[in-house]
């Protein structure tokens, strides 16, 4: 027996019995979170991170889709990729890049959580972005809402201080970064993030249970943190915390999200809250929008549309 | 090439494999990257590539990222307006299907017994010769009319038509019959059409006052009813995924009714829980209480749009034969039929919210009635409400206006032509039929529709084992009372011993043996990427190279027309090839074994490569009249057919051509495609009838579809079952399907019957009622088609409550597909419960209750014809009592090539095993999938 399967590895997914977990220690918590109105958050940055990561240089940037004119306003996805091109412009410390998920347009697909993994080169056992389902009433009088649920990049992020190495930290554009060669794997983090978003990478791969040979697709280098890592057993990410960095590593070449444009029901938004006549910026003036936890004090940079 | 050779050899370092080792076993050992294998794969150059997906019939265009020559991501294709950069968990999750360790690697020929799954590896030379010589055998001794292919779910299906035609046999068909087409039966008869959706795709490309195109993001829909639909589940029209939650942001109503809680009835205004098979019931009280109703004068209760009159024949009749039925009484409840308190008594819903809903739909324009698969498609009288549905949409104003529906079938892109080898089909042929030798075409020989199925514009699938088994009797046209045997099934891209109606009934006739031991069927062929359940049964094995890594077209139901290609992204993986590949060297054996009937010119001669052959298929694109408003090209001449790139037209660099009313641009090819993201789109328009999209004979919307009009002083028959009945009125052969009905021919207009296996509408079951209470019906998962399951990334993820990570522990012994099929690996594995998805049981809370079972309880299903099938229970509050819920192709599965989900077959139903195999839906021979009743036992 080469490698089976053990509950462990699996524990962070997003199972039906981890996902009822989950619901039983936070539901109450998270769902009584979205009628909490959001509001405006102040800058919280620890300080002390490692540098951040230059942005991308302008040849770096993908070209716009050359899409025909709208009869009024503009494509969805081409307007953000416009926002982020004009916050690209700016010093990363004013940008403050926020994501806003409209859950009356979540259809439950799942789509976003596949995306991320493909994106990322995510193991088995690790799901950056799952698609909570809760179902409630009485037949015929019942309801069932998706919550996608990305980590929150929270302005106050509880994972950050619990770092014994400082391995986890605010970027000054809002980012919560793990340096995963800093990080020691002990875990502190995963604990301490109230949203669930954290995972550890115990180090299998597909093949561990399926063929035994590498899939192709594994053996390519994921690019997370403007990086370019190929998972392998003995090295980072293997044995570091992981989660959702909200694709910085295609925002800062003008790409939005994976999760975002992957979206069938076009629920999601990205961009730069720091930037008034953005996308985001605009849909975060709404009466309905709601954060999860919002009694925390966390500051998610995740918003809901209710 | 050169980049891809290197980067497959980067892949096999990685793998610790030399080429040559990769085929000894197949079976390696994982080792990681050291540092300078990591960095020279790091150092490769990414790529997005455009093609077009086929992880589901959907076939959105997708980029794929392709590093060193792997494909790393797929992303949605942004210059696509019918996904416009969206896509869905499965689309996704491709690459685990492409690089999938159970994939079929080489050709294969059996070695054991039909299915028992023993196969040995032999080479492409040996394998085409295996079906080469039986295809000669079988010309010869009975004629090549005795050969299917069944091109099956996959709709780059042209080259293996091609081949099928020109070798002689005009049994060449795909998924259609086993798909849902009593649904799509009410458009056919009526526009000429099939899928009608929702105005809801966005963006839309429309010409603008100004001259301009532009695109339009705005939504008009005010009212949409889905009837067993689930398009946020299914995906498979990827637009009503945003287009429905953005309509109902911008005001739209919607309405779902389903017996299951579905995700799209989640985000619902309203869901309406309905007994399955009933939707009948239910749209012909909407269409009698709008008839009752409506009243021109009173603008609350001006339901009907009389305008429809101007561009439609027959609605008098068809309204007639629709009120005769009120004066019955139903034997069943004793009401007057069509009644909203009638339809009460049968569907479940309250009559109040009958009439509600009726008069809610009538009032409100535009609207959408949508039905879908499992309310209509799977009954067998899906017909009616497919029939009564688009006759509402009709005469409420919406059929093609803004906000409405449009029939998708006949607005998209033309595409095939003469590459699909069509023209074959109208070769003269002789046959002895009872001492006599008969002269008539090609054509005139299929088992369908010369024989029991006269009316099936898709072949009939599912009767395919009867036909095995019994033979084919030609019972129509000038052939009629031959007999033939099928004595070769060639299958590709399908699981038809899944999916294709009593898997039970498959299996045996794919095992049953003549006097002499010999298979009946002669040769079982199965042609495909995936090892599914059908590929056990098979004789000889071919690997089809992967939706990435080949050449054809999308074939998609987008509300105007476009196009786009599928290309090679990846090199071929392992030895699998291309169908074109796989018809020129089918083409090549056959001609060397002297075939007849397949010349040089029309294969190898014809097409140097792969590119040449979709370029013929896409000679006739779009293929659309110039017709609607706003009319998509002004510059040229309304109502002309409009033939070439978009560009071309736009620029007025045409030729017109006043005789035939066509407009030639420059012709779409696939290296036009390739320099335009992949796709071509050309212009909305609504209102594009009458003379203008629609197919029917009289070029109007048809509520009669058999009648005689005297034209230049000939009596000319027109309606879409005027060809059939004049074939009955001949051979004086009455099919059997329609002759069980107690019909002669196929009627002229509105017709009515009833489902079968369902004691509430039908009293020939009532006497099952107690015994076997629950009525069982099939639900989609987008995630558990047949042919994905393999994937591990969508086994993870719930979807509604059939799809769930309710599995107890498991340890296995490996077994993945070798190069000589099923092969143990030699590893135990393990899967620790609950994180495993199983197809389950979905139960209404109460009954569960009622009989003591709670979620994860095993039960057994057992229908009154005696099958069973297992699976554990989900007890929820989402269904309507009473009826029980399986995700179609979603259990038993029992190929080893389903990977995990194979070590689960006999905790989780196979639906298959559970229907009716008889039932078989009279006109076109669809299986009735969801027409069954069950009891249920703990085991």
């Amino acid at each position: 027996m080469l490698v089976a399967n053990n509950p462990d590895v699996l524990a962070g997914l997003d199972t039906d019995a981890s996902r009822r977990k989950f619901l039983s220690r936070f539901a109450s918590a998270t769902f009584a979170g979205l009628v909490a109105p959001a509001v405006l958050l102040t800058e919280f940055e620890r300080k002390g991170g490692p540098a951040p990561a230059a942005a991308a240089a302008p040849a770096d940037i993908v070209p716009l889709p050359d899409l025909p004119d709208a009869i009024a306003g503009q494509d969805l996805i081409l307007r953000m990729m416009v926002d982020l091109r004009r916050a690209l412009e700016k010093p990363i410390e004013q940008r403050r890049w926020a994501m806003i998920i409209d859950l009356r347009k979540c259809t439950g697909c799942v789509g976003c959580t596949i995306a991320c993994v493909t994106e990322n080169k995510l193991p088995p056992g690790i799901a950056y972005r799952p698609v909570l389902t809760e179902t409630s009433g009485t037949y015929p009088n019942v309801s069932r809402r998706f919550v996608p649920r990305p980590c929150m990049q929270c302005d106050q992020p509880p994972c950050v201080p619990v770092c014994p190495v400082n391995a986890t930290w605010k970027r000054p554009d809002g980012i919560v970064a793990i340096d995963y060669d800093k990080c020691i794997g002990c875990r502190y983090c995963i604990t301490a993030c109230p949203y669930s978003a954290r995972s550890f990478d115990s180090g299998y791969f597909y093949s561990d249970f399926e063929g035994g040979d590498p899939q192709p697709y594994e053996t390519v280098a994921a690019h997370e943190y403007n990086t370019d890592r190929i998972r392998r057993r003995d090295a980072a990410p293997v044995g570091k915390a992981r989660k959702c960095h909200f694709c910085i590593h295609r925002v800062e070449r003008g790409e939005l999200p994976a999760c975002i444009v992957s979206c069938m029901g076009r629920a999601g938004y990205f961009g730069d809250a720091n930037d008034s006549t953005s996308l985001v910026s605009e849909l975060l003036g709404q009466p309905n929008v709601m954060r999860l936890k919002e009694e925390l004090g966390t500051e998610p940079k995740v918003y809901y549309l209710v | 090439m050169g980049a891809i050779t290197l980067s497959r050899r980067g892949f096999l370092k990685v793998a610790g494999l030399s080429a040559v080792g990769v085929g000894a076993l197949g079976y390696t050992t994982f080792r990681s990257l050291d540092p300078v294998e990591a960095e020279e794969l790091r150092s490769a150059p990414a790529e997005l590539k455009y093609t077009a997906d086929v992880m589901c019939p959907a076939e959105c265009g997708i980029m794929v990222k392709v590093e060193n020559g792997i494909a790393s991501a797929v992303y949605g294709n942004p210059y696509v307006p019918y996904n416009a950069a969206t896509i869905c968990a499965k689309g996704a999750s491709g690459l685990q299907m492409v690089y999938n360790p159970n994939r079929i690697k080489y050709p294969m020929i059996r070695v054991g017994e039909r299915g028992e799954g023993k196969f040995k590896r032999v080479s492409w030379d040996e394998a085409i010769a295996y079906i080469a010589d039986r295809l000669t055998a079988i010309k010869r001794d009975y004629g090549p009319e005795s050969v299917i292919m069944d091109a099956g779910d996959v709709t780059d299906r042209d080259t293996y038509w091609r081949l099928a035609f020109a070798y002689g046999t005009p049994n060449a068909t795909e998924h259609g019959s086993i798909c849902d087409t009593p649904r799509r039966h009410g458009p056919k008869l009526m526009f000429g059409g099939k899928r009608v959706e929702p105005d809801i795709m966005r963006p839309l490309l429309l010409r603008q006052p100004d001259g301009t195109l532009k695109n339009d993001y705005s939504y008009r829909t005010k009212l949409i009813i889905y009837a067993g639909w689930n398009p946020f589940t299914a995906t498979r029209i990827n637009y009503e995924s945003r287009g429905t939650v953005e309509a109902k942001l911008a005001g739209a109503k919607l309405v779902v009714i389903d017996p299951a809680f579905s995700n799209t009835a989640a985000k619902a205004d309203k869901w309406i829980p309905i007994r399955p098979g009933t939707d009948p019931d239910l749209f012909a009280a909407i269409l009698r209480y709008i008839l009752e109703n409506d009243d021109p004068d009173d603008p609350s209760r001006r339901y009907i749009d009389w305008s429809f009159q101007d561009a439609s024949v027959g609605w008098t009749e068809f309204a007639s034969a629709f009120r005769s039925w009120w004066r019955k009484t139903d034997p069943i409840n004793g009401l007057s039929y069509f009644t909203p308190e009638w339809a009460a008594q049968r569907t479940g819903i309250a009559a109040e919210q009958i009439v509600e809903l009726a008069h809610e739909y009538g009032i409100t324009k535009p609207a959408a009635l949508i039905w879908g698969m499992h309310g209509t498609g799977h009954h067998y009288n899906g017909y009616i409400p497919s029939i009564i549905g688009t006759a509402l949409n009709v005469i409420t104003g919406n059929f093609d206006a803004p906000g409405g529906v449009v029939d998708t079938e006949i607005t998209k892109s033309d595409k095939g032509g003469k590459a699909t080898g069509k023209d074959f089909l109208k070769r003269e042929v002789t046959r002895t039929v009872d001492g006599k030798t008969v002269t008539g075409t090609q054509e005139e020989l299929h088992m369908d529709r010369f024989g029991d199925w006269v009316a099936a514009w898709d072949d009939v699938v599912g009767d395919y084992p009867r036909r095995m088994l019994e033979g084919v009797t030609l019972r129509q046209g000038p052939f009629r009372g031959r007999t033939y045997p099928v004595k070769a099934y060639i299958l590709r891209t399908g699981n038809s011993v899944i999916t294709g109606s009593a898997t039970w009934k498959w299996q045996e006739a794919l095992t049953a043996k003549d006097d002499q031991g010999a298979y009946k069927v002669d040769l079982v062929a199965y042609i495909d990427t995936p090892f599914l359940e059908s590929g056990m049964y098979a004789d000889v094995i071919l690997p089809e190279a992967s939706y990435l890594e080949r050449v054809s077209l999308s074939d998609v139901y987008p509300s105007h027309p476009m196009i786009w290609l599928r290309d090679a992204v990846i090199d071929k993986q392992f030895e699998s090839r291309t169908p074109f590949e796989i018809m020129i060297a089918l083409a090549k054996a056959l001609v060397e074994r002297g075939d007849p009937d397949i010349k040089p010119e029309d294969f190898w001669e014809k097409y140097a490569q792969e590119a040449d052959f979709w370029t013929e298929a896409l000679a006739g694109a779009p293929g659309r009249p110039n017709v609607g408003r706003p009319l998509p090209y002004p510059n040229l001449p309304e109502g002309f057919k409009l033939i070439g790139t978009p560009d071309s037209l736009e620029a007025g660099r045409v030729e017109i051509d006043p005789e035939n009313k066509t407009i030639r641009g420059e012709p779409v090819t696939v290296e036009w495609l390739r320099e335009h993201h992949g796709v071509a789109v050309w212009p909305m328009s609504y209102h594009r009838f009458p003379g203008g999209i629609l197919k029917t004979s009289s070029k109007k919307i048809e509520f009669i579809w058999d009648w005689t009009e005297t034209v230049e002083g000939e009596e000319k028959r027109f309606g879409q079952y005027a060809s059939y009945n004049k074939l009955i009125e001949a051979s004086g052969n009455v099919p059997p399907p329609i002759a069980a009905l107690g019909w002669q021919k196929y009627p002229k207009t509105f017709y009515w019957f009833e489902t079968k296996w369902n004691f509430h509408t039908n009293p020939e079951y009532a006497s099952y009622r107690d015994r076997y209470p629950f009525q069982l019906t099939s639900g989609r998962i987008h995630h558990a088609m047949s042919g994905t399951q393999m994937v591990d990334w969508l086994g993870r993820f719930m979807v509604e409550d059939t799809w769930l990570p309710i599995n107890d522990a498991t340890t296995y012994d490996e077994i993945n597909i070798g190069p000589d099929g099923p092969t143990p690996t030699g590893r135990k594995l393990t899967i620790a419960p609950n994180t495993w998805a199983l197809g389950v049981i979905q139960m209404n809370a109460a009954d569960a209750r009622g009989l003591g079972f709670k979620t994860g309880d095993l039960i057994e299903l057992e229908t009154p014809l005696g099958y069973k099938a297992r699976g554990k229970v989900n007890a929820v509050e989402t269904i309507h009592p009473g009826v029980l819920r399986v995700a179609f192709g979603a259990g038993g599965r029992f190929s080893p090539g389903l990977g995990k989900n194979f070590y689960f077959k006999d905790v989780t139903p196979n639906h298959n095993e559970l229907i009716d195999p008889e039932a078989l839906s009279p006109v076109m021979g669809q299986p009735a999938f969801a027409d069954m009743l069950v009891k249920v036992t703990r085991v």
